[in-house]
């Protein structure tokens, strides 16, 4: 029986069968790919675009990122306390949404997009610290409306910049500085160690 | 496959299976797909993505440790100590670790309700209220019933709770509320605090400074695992053993087992069950001979050979015990456990406490002195013996009480079988429970309408021993509430205010908040405690902040000793009750305690000296077994005068050859999926046997074994093969 | 009769040389077997419970357990050996670590502790088979998901943030609490210093009613652990087999 069905696909049909199937499939998982990285809708069509534009700071929205791990989503509050002075608010559509949130005391469902894997620990704290600005990693936001994550938020590109920061080189170290490329290697030790980020 | 695949169709199938991998991983991990919700209504003080700690007590039993705990997002994620809190100092025990299992315990009772007795909680046999229907309903069992028929029997803790049902059965007439646990019960609390009245002038509970003591001598008492205050006790053993550089304190246990807290210590005395009181007058009567001098009346009638005869203790050890506590600075000697769960108990801890005398330690480092009131009581308390509840249950079933307000306290499951309760429910026309689980009580009742779980809750809880400070520790909720509960002191405030009259006059509280503040009035402007304030807001916040007020200084409440000497003490020989070729020794489980059985990992820890898990087992020593033909895993059927119960045998070397033990904290029949089912219950051999003092001679028991020749295997941390140094015979 | 290892010097070497910030010690004599530790860290670091069955095939998941063995069971000489508790020994010379085939169990050259990596890890038990004091557990089913278990499904609010929850198929083990040396680390350099000794300790250190576990700056030898693990009666468990242990036993008993 297998054997006829290797002589099938053999065939002229066969092959032709088995390549359809196997674009089918291709394309199939192209398309999974594709829709797991794009950004997921969100319950109101928060546009980031507009807020750092009127030069609403990061940390106004996302304070916890000085303190510590996480950045943390504005609370109902936080977006009321303006929008209840803006007279856009009863005009237009989209914040006819937020409206009916807070009004009727609503969590909004934010889906989270900036995400790494559960098994990684990620602390926003020491890199504000280190003076890596938001857009470094989120993209230039004043550009950005919905958003989405400007590039894939993965180890490698993680490591890039932890080694490219703590390279012995005349960018990080231009006064030849035997002291600054003993902290630099131990700087390197740590934010190449596996267990910094996977506990 | 008899033909070769091509490299190009190799090539082919593995692309497939390259992007079909690819689709698979690409999708990420499971959390992507998760909405996160901001903790909208979140306190001011909290930051986003940081942990908010709250101080509260811990109500896994009445000790009265304090607690911190960690939330994050509002959800409670870790269990500390406080540190600050004289009980506990920052630590905690298994269960006070384990009660986040119970906050987030998936058998919760989630709504008020109304029942069928008997019948399992659900739609079909019951019906949910609202919590007005709830409130009303009590309110109209408060109005519509004589007061003298109205009933609460409650639990140790929460102690604000027991104020209140105090004062309201005080001012209606009602009798003043029942408190009752099983692990009040195991402890003997009537006996040890009567003794206490009689040798050291008040009704306390005795406390013994081990910490500062160099030699000491426990009768029983499992200082380690449950008793009383096992986290003080536990640090004061640490202490005693190596807080002082120059010596390590010397331990002996006298247990007819080798419970968790004899492994620890330098001799195990197995002796024989009933004879620790003859054995405290015997070694007393001999350091008073070493000593010199007259031999004080207490001790002065025992004849030392006879109670070695009796106790199976030898003569040379006796002697070497008298030599060790002679050379001490500060001996102490502690009742406790089966000791005084005897029918000479009362006699037994008066035996003890007069060696104390005789040694001299009263009220001073390392002796004996009685525990000092809590801050916001005037009178010592202690909860019900079992003959008091033997007369609480006669009263039931002469149909004395109407209404029973149940709190805290799970009787049917605590109290033996033979004492009648759950028959007694029978003539009690309303049952009204307010259990947080679906215990068996609970079941058995009329209506539930479930209390917050504690950490969800608002009180303060009086710490009864275990510190010579003074000490209140209070409770805030941690988290809001998860269900629809309702805390019980708001249901019996507003149900007091429906009803009108004396009741609402008796309790004229706005709510639970309101009445704990009016209970803390005496302590405004108190300058020798843990902080002060003027007026009570201030004392209130900062009582909510350190969780809880205690006094700077230790009090030591200390009679003087000769009054204890010069009575005479006389130790019957222990009768027991029932036939049977052995003693019956139940013991509280190290791990669950009375209430931990709902808990999985509680019931996922190891028994410290058996290491059997998730069970309840007999120990038996193995030459013991070996004659009857018992080997481990067979189920035995132990039977004694009032009932039997059958659990596996495990071979334990380390217990006397007529004694056989049982755990006690499994052998429920509801409590939840995780207790449910699960091991069997030594209190439903228990008879109505008690000791001088009205508590249960639980260790008093003689039963008989028998064979079913069923196995069940025990689950054991430890390997099987060779345990013991010897291979188990097949 | 010395050993390939002694000769070659291996367990001559001091805590000094061999490294590490961090170390524990564990006193015997004060440990009553209570379990408080091994649910304080059950609770900390989102370890399962897997159910009676399992664990009657040895399969419970306890990070640390407390040992309890036998002296001499010829009743009325019953003697038990102190209760040991036994949580992984973060050897400096640890088995565990060279046998990986994909690195997750690896040495941490920032923190000099033996990590797991729970993404590396595929589950060939290789480092489990390896440990001598078998103090590593290994996720045989989906212990975690409250799709398996419904009953977790409350139970799951108490898992800690801080602690990756593992899936089937991976080993774990005691960590040192890194989860809190990591915070407790960012709190210090935010503030510009190093992290003290006594600053924080691990679940279990914290939880002992008889303070029977101290953890701490092992490099500083005037914290309590350093204090303590230079005490004469301190030994290391399986000494012989070379493993260089970073736990320091103080044995019980007079």
């Amino acid at each position: 029986m297998i054997r006829k069905f290797f002589e099938w696909i053999i065939s002229p049909m066969g092959r032709i069968a088995a390549l359809i199937v196997a674009l089918s499939l291709f394309s199939l998982a192209a398309y999974g790919i594709y829709i797991t990285q794009q950004s997921p809708a969100q319950p109101i069509q928060f546009k980031h675009s507009i807020h750092v534009n009127l030069q609403v700071q990061c940390l106004y929205c996302h304070p916890g990122a000085l303190r510590g791990a996480s950045p943390g989503l504005p609370t109902l509050t936080k977006c009321w306390g303006c929008h209840q002075q803006i007279a856009k608010t009863d005009t237009s559509p989209l914040l006819a949404v937020l409206k009916d949130f807070v009004l009727n005391g609503k969590d909004i469902a934010w889906v989270p997009v900036a995400q790494v894997p559960d098994f990684v620990h990620f602390n926003h704290r020491p890199h504000i610290a280190a003076g890596v600005n938001c857009e470094d990693c989120h993209g230039d936001l004043s550009k950005m409306e919905i958003y989405e994550n400007p590039q894939v938020l993965n180890m490698g590109w993680c490591l890039k910049c932890h080694r490219s920061r703590t390279e012995d080189n005349i960018q990080n170290n231009p006064q030849n500085d035997s002291q600054i490329s003993a902290v630099l290697a131990e700087k390197r030790t740590k934010l190449t160690d596996c267990g910094t980020c996977h506990y | 496959m008899s033909e070769k695949i091509s490299r190009r169709d190799f090539l082919k199938l593995a692309s497939v299976g390259a992007a079909t991998t690819a689709v698979l991983t690409g999708c990420g991990p499971a959390s992507r797909y998760v909405v996160r919700e901001p903790y909208t209504k979140m306190p001011e003080y909290t930051y986003n993505g940081l942990s908010t700690y709250y101080a509260t007590t811990c109500r896994e039993c009445a000790a009265a440790c304090g607690l911190v705990i960690r939330t994050m997002q509002g959800r409670a994620i870790k269990a500390e100590g406080n540190a600050s809190n004289p009980v506990n100092l920052g630590k905690t025990c298994a269960r006070g670790q384990a009660t986040l299992h119970g906050l987030y315990n998936p058998d919760r009772i989630t709504e008020p309700y109304k029942g069928i007795r008997g019948q399992p909680l659900g739609r079909e046999s019951g019906s949910v209220l609202d919590w007005d229907a709830a409130i009303q309903v009590v309110a109209d069992a408060l109005k519509n019933n004589n007061p003298s028929e109205v009933a609460f029997l409650m639990g140790m803790a929460p102690d604000h709770l027991f104020d209140l049902v105090s004062d309201l059965t005080a001012a209606i007439g009602a009798p003043a509320p029942v408190r009752f646990g099983a692990l009040g019960m195991f402890e003997s609390r009537a006996t040890l605090s009567k003794a206490a009245e009689n040798l050291l002038g008040q009704p306390a509970m005795p406390f013994f400074d081990i910490a500062n003591a160099d030699v000491v001598l426990s009768f029983g008492a499992n200082f380690l695992e449950t008793w009383l205050s096992p986290v003080a006790y536990t640090r004061g053993f640490a202490k005693m053993r190596r807080g002082n550089p120059k010596r390590r304190g010397y331990f002996i246990q006298f247990e007819s087992r080798l419970s968790q807290t004899a492994a620890k210590a330098d001799e195990w005395i197995p002796i024989h069950p009933g004879t620790d009181g003859l054995v405290a007058l015997a070694i007393g009567k001999l350091v008073a001979e070493a000593k010199g001098g007259v031999t004080p009346r207490a001790f002065a009638s025992v004849n030392v050979a006879d109670v070695v005869t009796k106790s199976g203790v030898a003569l040379e050890t006796l002697e070497s015990i008298v030599h060790h506590v002679v050379e001490a600075e500060s001996p102490v000697a502690i009742p406790g456990g089966t000791a005084l769960g005897q029918s000479n108990g009362l006699s037994t801890a008066e035996a003890v406490l007069a060696f104390n005398a005789l040694v001299d330690n009263f009220g001073k480092p390392g002796g004996v002195s009685l525990s000092p009131l809590s801050p916001n009581q005037n009178v010592y308390h202690r909860p019900a013996s079992a003959q008091e509840m033997t007369d609480f249950i006669a009263k039931m079933k002469s149909g004395g009480i109407k209404v029973l307000f149940v709190h805290g306290v799970n009787p049917v499951f605590e109290l033996p079988k033979s004492l009648g309760f759950a028959e007694a429910l029978s003539s009690v026309p309303q049952v009204i429970s307010f259990a947080t689980f679906p215990d068996e009580t609970a079941l058995a009742s009329d209506y539930i309408f479930p209390d917050h779980h504690g950490l969800e809750s608002w009180g303060y809880q009086r710490s009864v021993t275990g510190t010579q400070q003074s000490v209140l520790s209070g409770a805030q909720p941690v988290v809001s509430p998860s269900y629809n509960t309702n805390s019980t002191v708001d249901v019996l405030l507003r149900a007091a205010q429906l009803a009108g009259g004396k009741f609402a006059e008796a309790l004229p509280y706005a709510d639970e908040v309101a009445f704990i503040q009016s209970k803390l009035t005496n302590l405004i402007g108190e300058t020798d405690g843990s902080f002060v304030a003027p007026e009570i807001n201030t004392f209130a916040a900062y009582f909510q902040q350190h969780g809880g007020w205690w006094k700077n200084a230790a009090e030591l409440p200390t009679p003087s000793a000769a009054s204890a000497l010069g009575q005479g003490v006389t130790v019957e020989e222990a009768e027991f009750a029932g036939e049977g070729e052995f003693f019956f020794v139940p013991f509280v489980s190290p791990t669950l305690a009375e209430a931990g059985a709902n808990k999985p990992w509680l019931q996922e820890l190891p028994d410290p000296t058996t290491t059997v898990l998730w069970n309840t087992w007999v120990e038996m020593n193995p030459e013991t077994g070996k004659e009857l033909g018992i080997e481990n895993d067979d189920v035995v059927k132990i039977v004694s005068e009032a009932g039997e119960v059958e659990a596996p045998v495990y071979l334990y070397p380390a217990i006397r050859p007529d004694v056989i033990a049982m755990p006690f904290g499994q052998g429920h029949t509801a409590y939840g999926r995780f207790a449910q089912g699960r091991g069997a219950n030594p209190a439903d051999v228990l008879g109505l046997h008690f000791n001088e003092a009205g508590d249960l001679a639980f260790a008093g028991m003689r039963v008989k074994v028998e064979k079913t020749g069923r196995k069940q295997v025990l689950s054991r941390l430890e390997g099987k093969l060779g345990v013991y140094g010897f291979i188990e015979e097949k | 009769m010395a050993t390939e290892l002694e000769q070659a010097g291996f367990t001559n070497r001091s805590e000094e040389e061999l490294g590490g910030r961090w170390g524990m010690v564990v006193d015997q004599d004060l440990c009553t077997g209570c379990q408080a530790c091994v649910a304080a860290c059950s609770m900390e670091n989102n370890v399962p419970f897997v159910g009676e069955e399992d664990a009657g095939y040895g399969r419970a998941m306890h990070w640390i357990r407390i040992e309890r063995l036998w002296e001499s069971t010829e009743y009325p000489e019953v003697k038990m050996t102190p209760f040991q508790p036994t949580m992984c020994q973060q050897c400096h010379n640890a088995p565990c670590e060279p046998v990986c085939p994909v690195y997750a169990s690896v040495h941490s050259d920032s923190q000099d502790l033996n990590l797991q990596v729970y993404n590396r890890c595929i589950g060939t038990r290789y480092c489990g088979n390896n440990c001598p004091y078998q103090v590593r557990a290994f996720n045989w089913y989906d212990y975690t998901d409250a799709r398996i278990r419904p009953e977790l499904t409350t139970l799951q609010n108490q898992l800690n943030p801080d602690v990756t929850v593992r899936r089937r198929g991976i080993m774990e083990k005691c960590t040192f609490c890194i989860q809190r040396i990591h915070k407790a680390e960012d709190k210090a350099k935010s503030e510009g210093r190093e992290v003290e000794d006594g600053e924080f300790t691990t679940a279990c250190a914290q939880a002992c009613p008889a303070s029977a576990i101290t953890f701490g700056r092992i490099d500083d030898p005037k914290s309590e652990v350093s204090r303590a693990a230079t005490s004469s009666r301190g030994k290391h468990l399986l000494e012989e087999l070379g493993t260089l242990p970073r736990v320091t036993y103080l044995a019980g008993g007079a």
